[in-house]
């Protein structure tokens, strides 16, 4: 808008400037940035045109008709197959399974991946073909569309019948269909208003906070700007007098330089300047800006090596490219568990039996440990290389029946036992070990019961009384007997409980009861005795835990009949009981789970995502603090924290939770205000203790670090705007947070609490849809790709495969970035500056009229042509340190955290040194020229000394650019050579041509008459010099006496080669031959990789040293061309040294 | 670094090429690993670099100084002395009344041999050249093409008067500077050449060969000196070095050139036509006599500043060395990374 008014106002006469000057680089940036967001729109709207083509069967005239997504209408009927998304809030009519049932997966929404069912009406079931379903005939009364998954309200009037509707009837959009053929189901809600979408907040445009304090910059150009002109023209004001006979100001004066109004001269001369010192605002900061982001993003994040996965064979994806410097600035990251840090995969791991370990697999946590202690572990490259999903386990001891060799080998059958008999799981398909499938409540019961199928006890079918298992080896090696156990009862698992039993009766009539649940449980209920066993088992139950493994412990009881038939009586009668059955069937179980006989422990993998704990470690070293926000329950996450390093022992851990016997007891009371109300006073006060905790460990500075676990009630009243700030202050305290049991809505909103209460930066990461909130909430959100569901990546800005890339992505991508973008824009505001202040002192030695030091075309091209090119190179090829070593030293990352390169410190600190500089053009080259210049005895004018004076101007500011780089590629070369060479090739042909249209020849031959004098060199040679003098002593002075964390890393490196290519030595093993070739020559020594710039210049230097090597070099034209190039080079580096 | 490569799969699967592989293609450009000098400013290369800019600059300043102080100039403000006595407070009335001036004489010592050509200079002082409304003031088509005569714009207001339009119009050319001099030396008439004291490109092509000065200086207000009307612009060099605007309020301009040499001790007689009116806003006009070196006239400036600077220079490169045998910093010592140097330390 800005340089809108500055080119309409160029067309003034008030102008000192030709307007074409003004307008060509506006409508040149004008339409680059054009070009930039059409082309990021249109691939926007070809994602959104995939998702609404998606094609869905929907009922019409009697047929399932294919209609992509975004025409369906409330109050069609249609047809989702297995595994299909739901395309809407749909109502369940029928379903393929019988009791018109249907599965489904609601991973997207909840990252729970246990299939949940979902029953339609009864009334209903029998629409599933089209010739009925199209007879279906109803009306459904509903609330709003609202934004709670878990709840729905709703009537069903069919011929005058009304049917209530709750969740169960609700097929909700963003989740999937499983083992169900397929159902049918009315829309209800679409688009906008299905409940996913309600959750999702609006799409938030997101622009990096280093551009909003780039507005800041701006803005201060401005004021800087005006103040200029207003001193300029309060001057012009003053200095306007009739005496000055010579300007002609006796008669017929136009208002500008009418000495009789002298106001009206400040007034208009106010306009003159502001034209005239346009320059100051950059004109092409946004484009170039824009440009170098959309460049790092398509082609270097895009593109990285290092973030492709190779088994999904995704690469990472910038969504978009406004945000890569924010990268470099993230202080919080808050990550989705399922997914994310994990693969939501449970492997049987370890088990503890009788006393005894087995299981030889190790942890991620653990090799995390050993690592950091410097202990090499052997590489155990032989994980069973057919080893099954969900079991992930190799013990020669028990494997294949060798268990029966044991010491405990009785404990071990129990073991096994109980691990196939005492579950909810239902067996389905083909009943033989490799086919079988297992349908679990949590994927925890299927490994368990894999893990027992592997041990030689195969579950392969459930009827209501009866479990068959195919045992083998248990009378002797190699036989194999199918027996079948009688299910009595089973008192179910719930989270009070934490535990499960199962009463089952042999074929010879033993009565067992098999038991497994929490060890804190299980412990409490254990029969006197055998106290060794006990001990050692805790132990190991301990060292699970500690390598982030799941526990489970299980025991037995055996049970006398009589004593049976008498609990039974009462477990029947509470089973019948019409009131408070659930707390009866509690009590009752509690009759008879005691006096259990431990047996072991299982351990269980919570399987996460490679390099999860590395990468963790790495970012909290960076000064990034991760939070985990998830919907698990509390244990779950707590585990998951200690499996990623997030908590350990030594960690002082504060607890809110809402699953305490006060809340508890409250809500049974069941009154929701006064339920509100305790829990609220109750969190409040959890919180204040935490709080005055927190204060005392803070005193003292060697305390523990600090880990916060809230759920998601608590949180729910902690978000309160009452005891928000507490939450935060006690939540900024802890080094880790993990929030569990939360909705996507509050994902959101600890995202954006921390967004704007604490003003850092924050990054979201997460997979599924119930993460959009979250992802959108936060400054950057990151979706994890490469799986099904695509809502996280459609909302995201950045998607990566796998949760490790965090660390590529933040600790190299954004790092570089953000230190380039502080460049790029300081390096901006820099020439900017320094340009328009030559100007300005000018002013004065003009009567403050407002004349123009250079030519039109000299001040307009400066930003667009003879400064650009290098900085965008900058922008692009700028690297402090490689990016192996950005990971070797996390902390490195802290930089950006603090935001070192963007201060108002370092804003100052380059104004300063550009008014030094400015102050050195302008009198330096004024002041020498006042005298004749050559020994002809002609005397220079105007536009020979502000020729001169730029292209002093040109050369300082572009070698004040190589000076502030860290890596010179010989794109710097050819960015700054060719900025000045371009400058003077144009001086060249402006100054020798003379057209008949030109307005005025200033210009003309002028920089022949200037090179033809000697005073010209030595003064070129002289200004940048003294000009860049300063910056180089501040420079040198920086480094030596306060040297930033990166610059020291740089020294500590400086003589190994670039280290990264070590690195990249792995993927070399994936290269096509092609690339390997070019690989391989990238590996040769090269003249450029040296400082001193040394050439070689045998000809067949590559070429023999590739044929050395094997590789066959093609002789290319450009390898000569490069040659040429670098032995030009020393003579600018040497410049650049000054 | 080793083991997180042990998940990825062998090479075996991914050597063969997958038609759809998203897999991007490896170059050193999208890896970001152009090979690139890195440049550390180590105090040795900080050292070196002042030495080397002290060690060039020195000489060359010491040159330009030489070159400088070679250069012999006479300098004369002239402007209040060629007032008579009886118009002391009046100025400007007197160099504004009609009417010839009685010339004013002033006496030049040559203090040191001048070798020829001595040029000759005016220099005014306070005098807006630059100024805005001053430096557009004139039509560079009208000045070199006889048939754009008629092109004034931007030349007001002396673009044209009563009887036409002027040549060559606007400001500049209306201000004109008219003082003559005449310089004698023991009575010998010294001639000066008033010939080639302009730029060429500026006679060959900025002003016409065939455009005569029309209507000039004959409206009401006289700005300053007149043109010979049968004379070419292209010739009128006092003209065209007038109408090559100076870039700041004082500046020099060339009269022309004496092509005899002065030997130390000569006295110079110079009669001075005072017509130009600087008077109205205090300006100084001086008579300037100097000789050129290769470097041009008479400029300290650029010797001082290259001393200075290359002095400078060697002075931060000795104390810069001074501070590095007396306190040292390792390069690339781990324990002044921040995160080593603890919370207590600055």
């Amino acid at each position: 808008m800005y340089f809108l008014m500055v080119s309409i106002l160029s067309a003034t006469p008030y102008s000192p400037v030709h307007p074409v000057t003004n307008v060509v680089p506006l409508s040149l940036v004008l339409l680059v940035s054009l070009i930039k967001e059409a082309f990021e729109d249109w691939k926007r709207f070809q994602n959104d045109m995939a998702i609404n083509n998606t094609l869905v069967d929907v009922l019409q005239d009697q047929r399932w008709e294919c209609i992509p997504w975004k025409r369906l209408q409330v109050g069609d009927i249609v047809r989702v197959k297995q595994d299909g998304f739901f395309p809407a809030d749909l109502l369940l009519l029928a379903s393929t399974n019988p009791d018109g049932v249907c599965y489904i997966e609601t991973a997207n929404l909840d990252g729970e991946t246990n299939l949940k069912i979902r029953k339609a009406l009864e009334r209903t079931w029998d629409y599933l073909t089209p010739d009925k379903a199209c007879e279906f005939k109803g009306e459904v009364q509903c609330e709003q569309p609202n934004n709670s998954l878990y709840t729905f309200t709703g009537n069903l009037v069919m011929e005058n019948q009304t049917l209530p509707l709750s969740p169960n009837q609700l097929l909700l959009r963003g989740c999937s269909l499983k083992n169900t053929q397929y159902i049918v189901g009315a829309v209800i809600f679409t688009g906008h208003e299905t409940k996913v979408m309600m959750n999702s907040m609006n799409v938030p445009s997101k622009r990096s906070t280093l551009e909003r304090k780039l507005d800041k910059l701006i803005l201060t150009l401005f004021g800087t700007l005006f103040t200029m002109c207003l001193i300029g023209a309060i001057g012009s004001g003053v200095f306007i007098n009739k005496k000055y006979y010579f300007l002609g100001l006796e008669k017929g004066v136009e208002d500008q330089f009418n000495p009789n109004n002298r106001f009206l001269v400040t007034l208009l001369t106010m306009l003159t300047l502001l034209t005239l010192y346009s320059t100051i605002i950059p004109i092409s900061l946004y484009v170039s800006i824009e440009m170098i982001k959309f460049i790092q993003s398509t082609q270097f994040i895009n593109k990285d090596l290092n973030m492709y996965h190779v088994e999904t064979n995704t690469p990472a994806l910038a969504r978009t490219s406004n945000l890569n410097e924010e990268l470099g600035q993230v202080e919080y990251i808050f990550s989705d568990k399922t997914g994310t840090l994990t693969r939501n995969l449970m492997e049987f791991f370890k088990c503890s039996i009788g006393g005894e370990i087995y299981g030889t697999g190790v942890t991620e946590i653990e090799r995390g440990i050993a690592e950091r202690n410097g202990i090499k572990l052997q590489e155990e490259k032989v994980t069973n290389a057919a080893h099954e999903k969900g079991f992930n386990f190799d013990d020669e001891r028990l494997m294949r029946g060798a268990w029966r060799n044991e010491a405990n080998s009785d404990a071990c059958k129990e073991f096994f036992r109980c691990l196939a008999i005492c579950h909810t799981v239902l067996p389905e398909g083909d009943e033989s070990p490799e086919k079988i499938k297992y349908q679990a409540a949590s994927p925890d019961e299927a490994a368990l019961v894999i893990a027992a199928k592997n041990f030689g006890f195969f579950f392969y079918r459930r009827t209501p009384t009866m479990v068959y298992v195919r045992e083998s080896h248990v009378e002797r090696m190699g036989k194999i007997q199918d027996v079948p156990y009688e299910i009595l009862n089973v008192l179910e698992f719930n989270s009070t409980r934490k535990r499960q039993s199962v009463v089952c009766r042999y074929p010879d009539g033993r009565l067992v009861l098999y038991c497994k649940g929490a060890d804190t449980v299980i412990y409490e209920r254990l029969a006197v005795g055998n106290d060794n066993l006990k001990k050692v088992t805790r132990e190991h139950l301990e060292q699970f835990g500690a390598s982030g493994l799941r526990t489970l412990c299980l025991a037995y009881r055996d049970l006398a009949p009589d004593m049976y038939e008498s609990w039974n009586e009462k477990f029947i009668q509470a089973k019948s009981s019409l009131r408070d059955r659930e707390k009866k069937l509690d009590e009752v179980a509690e009759l008879i789970e005691n006096n259990l006989v431990l047996i072991g422990a299982t351990a269980i993998e919570d399987k996460l995502q490679e390099g999860v704990p590395n990468c963790i470690e790495t970012l909290s070293r960076a000064g990034i603090k991760i939070w985990v926000l998830t919907g698990d329950k509390i244990e779950t996450a707590i585990n998951i924290a200690y499996a990623c390093n997030l908590m350990n022992n030594e960690m002082k851990q504060f607890i809110i939770s809402s699953e305490t016997d006060a809340i508890r007891e409250v809500e049974e009371r069941g009154d929701q205000v006064e339920i509100a109300r305790f829990i609220k006073e109750e969190v409040k006060k959890e919180l204040k203790k935490c709080i005055d905790e927190v204060q005392q460990y803070f005193h003292n500075v060697s305390g523990p670090k600090l880990a916060l676990v809230i759920d998601g009630k608590c949180l729910m009243y902690a978000l309160d705007p009452s005891l928000r700030v507490m939450l935060l202050t006690l939540s900024l305290n802890c080094a880790s947070v993990v929030c569990c049991r939360v909705s996507p809505l509050q994902k959101a909103q600890v995202t954006s609490l921390v967004k704007k209460g604490a003003r850092k930066i924050t990054l979201s990461i997460g997979d599924g849809a119930n993460d959009v909130s979250m992802i959108q909430a936060a400054h950057i959100g990151v979706g994890i790709s490469g799986l099904e569901g695509m809502q996280a990546v459609m909302a995201s800005d950045f998607a990566i495969a796998q949760f490790r890339f965090l660390k590529d992505l933040l600790l190299v991508h954004g790092r570089w970035s953000y230190l380039r973008i502080c460049k790029v824009v300081t390096y901006f505001f820099y020439k900017n500056l320094t340009f328009t202040l030559t100007q300005f002192w000018f002013t004065f030695n003009t009567g403050f009229s407002g004349q123009r030091f250079y030519d039109d075309w000299f001040q307009s091209l400066y930003n667009v042509i003879f400064t650009s090119f290098p900085v965008i190179i900058l922008g692009l090829f700028d690297k402090d340190v490689s990016a192996s070593l950005s990971k070797r030293y996390p902390e490195l990352y802290k930089e950006g955290i603090r935001n070192v390169f963007f201060k108002w410190r370092v804003v100052a600190i380059w104004a300063f040194f550009a008014v030094y500089q400015s102050l050195v053009f302008y009198h330096f080259v004024t002041t020498s020229s006042s005298a004749a210049q050559s020994s002809s005895g002609k005397t220079f004018g105007l536009w020979d000394v502000s020729t001169m004076a730029f292209t002093c101007v040109v050369v300082t500011v572009n070698l004040r650019l190589l000076m502030m780089c860290n890596s010179i590629t010989r794109w710097h070369y050819i960015g700054v050579g060719g900025s000045i060479v371009a400058w003077f090739l144009f001086i060249f042909l402006y100054s020798g041509l003379m057209t008949k249209h030109d307005r005025q020849e200033n210009i003309y031959w002028v920089i022949y008459i200037l090179m033809s004098t000697a005073y010209f060199y030595v003064t070129l040679l002289l200004v940048p010099v003294a000009a860049l003098l300063g910056d180089f002593i501040y420079q040198g002075v920086q480094r030596w006496f306060f040297p930033y964390d990166y610059q020291i890393v740089q020294e500590i490196h400086s003589h190994e080669p670039d280290d990264s290519r070590t690195e990249l030595l792995e993927i070399g093993n994936q290269l096509t031959p092609e690339e390997a070739r070019s690989y391989a020559i990238s590996q040769l020594p090269r003249e450029l990789s040296k400082h001193t710039g040394f050439a070689f210049d045998s000809p067949g230097y590559e070429s023999f040293f590739a044929s050395q090597l094997g590789i066959k070099a093609p002789q290319k034209a450009w390898d000569v061309a490069r040659r040429a190039c670098a032995r030009s080079k020393p003579k600018v580096s040497k410049k650049e040294k000054r | 670094m080793a083991s997180s490569s042990a998940g990825g799969p062998g090479s075996g699967d991914a050597a063969p090429p997958r038609r759809n592989s998203k897999r991007p293609k490896y170059s050193r450009f999208t890896q970001q690993e152009l090979p690139a000098c890195k440049p550390i400013l180590t105090p040795r290369w900080v050292i070196s670099a002042f030495l080397l800019v002290g060690i060039v600059f020195i000489p060359i300043g010491v040159i330009s100084l030489f070159a400088s102080q070679d250069v012999v100039e006479i300098v004369d403000r002239y402007d209040s002395v060629c007032i008579p006595k009886n118009f002391t407070n009046d100025k400007v009335k007197y160099i504004q009344s009609p009417g010839s001036k009685p010339p004013c004489h002033r006496i030049l010592n040559v203090t040191k041999h001048m070798k020829q050509p001595i040029y000759v200079y005016y220099q005014l002082d306070n005098f807006y050249q630059n100024h805005r409304r001053y430096v557009k003031s004139r039509n560079d088509k009208q000045l070199r093409d006889p048939s754009s005569e008629n092109d004034i714009s931007g030349c007001k207001p002396e673009d044209s008067n009563s009887r036409g339009v002027i040549v060559p119009c606007g400001l500049i050319a209306w201000s004109l500077f008219n003082d003559t001099y005449n310089f004698s030396h023991n009575n010998q008439q010294l001639k000066v050449n008033r010939r080639g004291i302009s730029w060429k490109s500026d006679r060959d092509h900025k002003f016409g060969k065939d455009v005569f000065p029309k209507n000039f200086q004959s409206g009401g207000l006289i700005g300053g000196g007149k043109l010979a009307y049968n004379v070419s612009l292209s010739e009128q060099e006092d003209l065209i070095v007038w109408m090559r605007t100076a870039a700041l309020p004082t500046f020099r301009k060339l009269y022309g050139k004496i092509e005899v040499d002065l030997q130390k001790g000569d006295v110079i007689n110079v009669t001075l036509g005072n017509y130009y009116n600087t008077y109205s806003f205090n300006g100084k006009k001086k008579l300037v006599l100097s000789t050129t070196s290769w470097l041009g006239g008479k400029n300290d400036f650029l010797g001082i500043a290259y001393l200075t600077v290359g002095g400078l220079c060697f002075f931060l490169a000795l104390s810069f060395t001074l501070i590095y045998l007396i306190k040292p910093r390792q390069l690339g010592d781990p324990t002044f990374l921040s995160w080593n140097r603890g919370p207590g330390g600055h």
